[in-house]
């Protein structure tokens, strides 16, 4: 029998010959604990812990509450990307991130899927000529599919980029203008102080520079982004520090009926009083009846709900695969935010009530294609989602409706 | 956002994403999961656990690995050989693990499959290779009788665990040496 060292030792070559060999090293706190590589476009969960966007994404269970992957603390709302973190190690670790999303990108070319762009990075890396097309729209990036992006990902690869210093400016709270000290990320990205935020959020924090309300409870300091503030700026974390406790003793000093109570004390109150809905709300998530109303896979592009439970909006102008999709919240206060996969949603597009992915529907309709023939299936498909169908399985093709019928049975099949 | 690569299959039938491709098997590229697995090897490698080993057999997403019987338990002295299947979507669903050497053990079923609560329910995707072997030895000093495939030597285990721990060492000499 081999053993198993032999085997380790012959696999590797044998597979990726090159690959991870002449992987360049980057800084081992930025590592992502699901995919083991450089943290790519991270997100920061409210428990404050970082993963990449994809990671966290394909790790969300999509019918029930899903969990964070480090502490296990139960979550709903898929937050956006931390721009601030990303432009961080864009920075400091360029080559590595270079070739993340190089690897990325070709991934998401294979799933016709992209995750959102930021325009800053266009501008920075113009030359690179790769970037202009993540922007694009997928029409775009379907003329330019033949172009291949393997031989453009190689030179890119083998290019050196330079690490930038990175300055005060980049890790400033977005409230305070002054440096972070214990960043804490809310769901739609932007990063504050925790004891900022603290200061001016009432029952629900709400983001003052986006104006988007954080759903959910109080998130916890982003202690990546804590331990790296403080690193690379000692000496201004120190200062920061030495204000915010000369401040909370001031305000000891002038008593508790002071009206301003002090940062650091609200910072207690804040989470106490959150943590106390926190739970309540997580456990209403399990509830039974909920499940029948959630929309299986289906995530609101504005707060990132997923799934979405009860109505779901779906727009019928955006072409995208993964298509653009909001919560009744969400709905009624018209958000104008982006969508989660740089759909190219715009305010003037028309949305339409969809339950087609809906828990109790899947079951029913279960029921229905077992028994009923396959023409009826695609008849009742056709009847009640239109704009979800594409034209494909209505109108013409026998191949495109035997492709769809082999599916179902395989899907029946397999599940029973 | 309407994802695809959704682990419950109950989506797929209803063709709601129009686009008549089928959505399982999931987004989760093989090159993704295979460079995963690839870095925890190189992990492994680098830092093995004390008394475990493991590495791939032939393929990436098939491995075996042993670990010695920890001294004190009653498989002590023994030499245990399992293989891990990794999934294609790992890591974001569990490795199995099943062993291959006979074991009497309330946590290991008669088929080798070992229910572990971190393999099934409480599985995360911060877990690697290395977390799971530990926790596969670990098993041996405490099994968990309450969570058991086996009840049989679940039941012994709690009444009578002299005999039980005669009889694992008895399995232990026989098939695992």
């Amino acid at each position: 029998m081999m053993t198993s060292d032999e085997g380790a030792a012959r696999i590797p070559s044998a597979i990726f010959p090159s690959e991870i060999s002449l992987e360049e090293s980057y800084n081992s706190s930025f590592e992502c604990c699901v995919c083991l590589d450089l943290l790519y476009k991270p997100v920061v969960l409210a428990c404050g812990h970082a993963s990449c966007f994809w990671c966290v994404h394909k790790a969300m269970h999509g019918l029930r509450a899903s969990h964070c992957a480090i502490c296990r603390r139960p979550y709903i709302h898929f937050p956006s990307i931390c721009e601030l973190l990303h432009l961080l190690i864009l920075k400091m670790e360029p080559t590595a991130y270079k070739r993340r999303e190089i690897d990325v990108l070709e991934e998401e070319r294979r799933l016709d899927i992209f995750s959102p762009h930021f325009d800053s990075l266009v501008s920075e890396n113009a030359s690179s000529g790769i970037l202009r097309d993540v922007g694009g729209c997928s029409e775009n990036l379907k003329d330019r599919g033949n172009i291949p992006s393997k031989r453009v990902g190689q030179e890119d690869v083998s290019r050196c980029y330079d690490r930038k210093h990175i300055s005060t400016d980049d890790v400033l709270c977005a409230m305070c203008k002054q440096l972070l000290f214990q960043p804490a990320v809310l769901n739609c990205g932007h990063v504050f102080c925790a004891s900022c935020l603290a200061s001016v959020a009432g029952e629900i924090p709400k983001c003052l520079v986006c104006k988007s309300l954080h759903p959910g409870p109080f998130p916890n300091v982003c202690l990546d982004l804590d331990h790296l503030v403080e690193e690379q700026f000692p000496t201004e974390y120190a200062m920061r520090r030495v204000k915010l406790q000369q401040l909370y003793k001031e305000n000891l000093q002038c008593g508790v009926d002071d009206p301003s109570v002090s940062e650091n004390q609200n910072v207690g109150i804040v989470s106490k009083k959150l943590a106390s809905s926190e739970y309540l709300e997580e456990s209403h998530l399990l509830l039974d009846e909920d499940l029948f109303n959630a929309h299986v896979g289906v995530g609101c592009d504005s707060c990132g709900v997923y799934p979405i439970i009860g109505k779901r909006y779906k727009c019928k102008d955006c072409k995208e695969a993964i298509g653009f999709d909001l919560c009744e919240p969400c709905y009624n206060t018209s958000s104008k935010r982006p969508g989660r996969f740089n759909q190219q949603h715009r305010p003037d597009h028309q949305f339409e009530l969809d339950d087609s992915h809906m828990l109790s529907r899947i079951f029913m309709q279960r029921s229905t294609s077992m028994e009923d023939s396959v023409q009826d299936l695609s008849d009742y498909d056709s009847m009640n989602d239109p704009a979800d169908q594409n034209g494909a399985i209505i109108i013409n093709s026998d191949g495109n409706i035997n492709s769809f019928v082999d599916n179902n049975d395989g899907d029946i099949g397999g599940s029973n | 956002m309407s994802s695809k690569s959704l682990s419950f299959s109950g989506n797929s039938g209803c063709g709601g994403d129009g686009s008549g491709v089928r959505p399982w098997p999931s987004s989760t590229s093989v090159s993704a999961s295979g460079k995963r697995i690839q870095k925890e090897m190189m992990e492994f490698n680098a830092d093995p656990p004390s008394d475990c080993s493991a590495g791939p057999k032939g393929n990436l997403y098939h491995w075996i690995s042993t670990i010695i019987g920890p001294p004190g338990s009653p498989y002590e002295g023994g030499i245990f050989f399992q293989d891990i299947i990794f999934p294609c979507d790992y890591p974001f669903k569990p490795p199995k693990v099943v062993f291959k050497t006979r074991i009497y053990h309330c946590n290991v079923g008669s088929d080798g499959n070992v229910s572990l609560d971190i393999l099934s329910r409480s599985w995360s995707p911060a877990l690697t290779i290395t977390n799971v072997l530990l926790a596969v030895k670990s098993m041996f000093t405490s099994p968990d009788p309450y969570n058991s495939p086996v009840p049989n030597i679940a039941r012994l285990y709690l009444t009578d665990k002299a005999k039980h721990d005669q009889i694992a060492a008895e399995f232990t000499r026989r098939f695992a040496r």
